[in-house]
C-alpha cells in the first residue's frame, strides 16, 4: 500500500480509538451520580481504557487499536444519605469512585490527541493533493 | 538515458516523505499507547549513499539492494529524555514538527518536479 494512503488509515485508527476513549469518560461522567439501587448495594463502577499498538500487515504501519476497557477496582467513597433507597442501616450510601476532575483531565487529553490527529489527515490529503497537483501543470 | 536524473530523485524523495508520514501518523495515533517506542525513518542522505553503492538486477529474480521501499524501513528510535511511567517515548510536539518538516520537503519537491516539467515541455514544444 502507498505510505501516504496507510498514513491516512493510521491517523484514521487513531481518530477511532480517542472516540473511543470519550465515549468513556461520558460513561463515567454521566454516571458520577449512580448509585445502587437496594440497601448497602454497589454504586457505578468507573470504567477505564486502555490502547494498544497493533502491525497493520499490509503496509507495515503500526496502527492503534482499544486494547481493553476495565473496571476501576478502587474504593467508593461514602456519603451520609439516609433517605437514599441505597443507603445501609447506619444511612450511608456508597458513591461511584469517578472523579470528576479526573474525567475532564482524560477528556482534555482526549480531545487534544484527536486534534493532532486530525492534523495527520489534514496533512496526507494535502501531500497527496500537491502530488496529483504535478498533473495540473 | 536521460541527462539529469531529476525525477528518479525527486521520486524517490516523495517516496522517502511520504514513508516519514506514515511514521508520524503511527507516532500521533500510538500517543497514548502504553510501552509504545516512537519511530522514525532513516535520514534520506543515508538512503542515497547506500544508493549509490547499490548492485544492479540484471535478472529477474535478483533481490533488488537499492532504495526500494524496504530501506526506508521504519526503525524505532533511541529516546534519551525523561520516559513516562507509561514507556511511551512519543512527544506529540516533536512529531508536529516533524510534519511541518515534511510538508515543507514535500512542497519543495512538488514544486522543483514542476519547475522541471514545464522546462522539458517548453524543449519539447520549442
Amino acid at each position: 500500500m502507498d505510505a501516504l494512503t496507510s498514513a491516512l488509515k493510521v491517523a484514521a485508527s487513531g481518530l477511532g480509538a480517542q472516540s473511543e476513549r470519550l465515549r468513556v469518560v461520558s460513561e463515567n461522567l454521566a454516571n458520577a451520580q449512580s448509585t445502587g439501587t437496594t440497601a448497602g448495594s454497589d454504586p457505578y463502577r468507573r470504567k477505564t481504557i486502555s490502547f494498544v499498538s497493533e502491525l497493520d500487515r499490509a503496509s507495515g504501519a503500526s496502527l492503534v487499536d482499544v486494547g481493553s476497557i476495565d473496571r476501576d477496582h478502587s474504593d467508593f467513597p461514602v456519603e451520609f444519605q439516609p433517605g437514599n433507597e441505597a443507603a445501609d442501616e447506619k444511612g450511608y450510601v456508597k458513591m461511584p469512585n469517578v472523579n470528576v476532575l479526573i474525567e475532564m483531565a482524560d477528556m482534555q487529553e482526549a480531545n487534544r490527541s484527536y486534534e493532532a490527529n486530525l492534523q495527520v489527515v489534514k496533512q496526507a490529503r494535502d501531500l497527496i493533493s500537491m502530488t496529483i497537483d504535478l498533473m495540473r501543470s | 538515458m536521460e541527462p539529469v536524473n531529476l525525477f528518479g530523485l525527486a521520486t524517490k524523495q516523495a517516496q522517502w516523505l511520504a514513508v516519514r508520514q506514515s511514521s508520524i501518523a503511527g507516532n500521533i495515533a500510538n500517543a497514548n499507547t502504553p510501552g509504545y517506542t516512537a519511530t522514525d525513518v532513516q535520514p534520506f542522505e543515508k538512503v542515497l549513499d547506500q544508493t549509490a553503492v547499490s548492485l544492479r538486477a540484471t535478472q529477474a529474480g535478483h533481490l533488488g539492494s537499492g532504495a526500494t521501499d524496504a530501506s526506508f524501513a521504519i526503525k524505532q528510535q533511541d529516546y534519551t529524555g525523561s520516559i513516562m511511567p507509561s514507556k511511551n517515548t512519543v512527544v506529540v510536539e516533536n512529531e508536529l514538527l516533524k510534519a511541518g518538516e515534511v510538508r515543507r520537503g514535500f512542497e519543495l519537491n512538488t514544486a522543483i518536479v514542476k519547475a522541471f516539467h514545464s522546462m522539458m515541455m517548453s524543449v519539447v514544444k520549442g
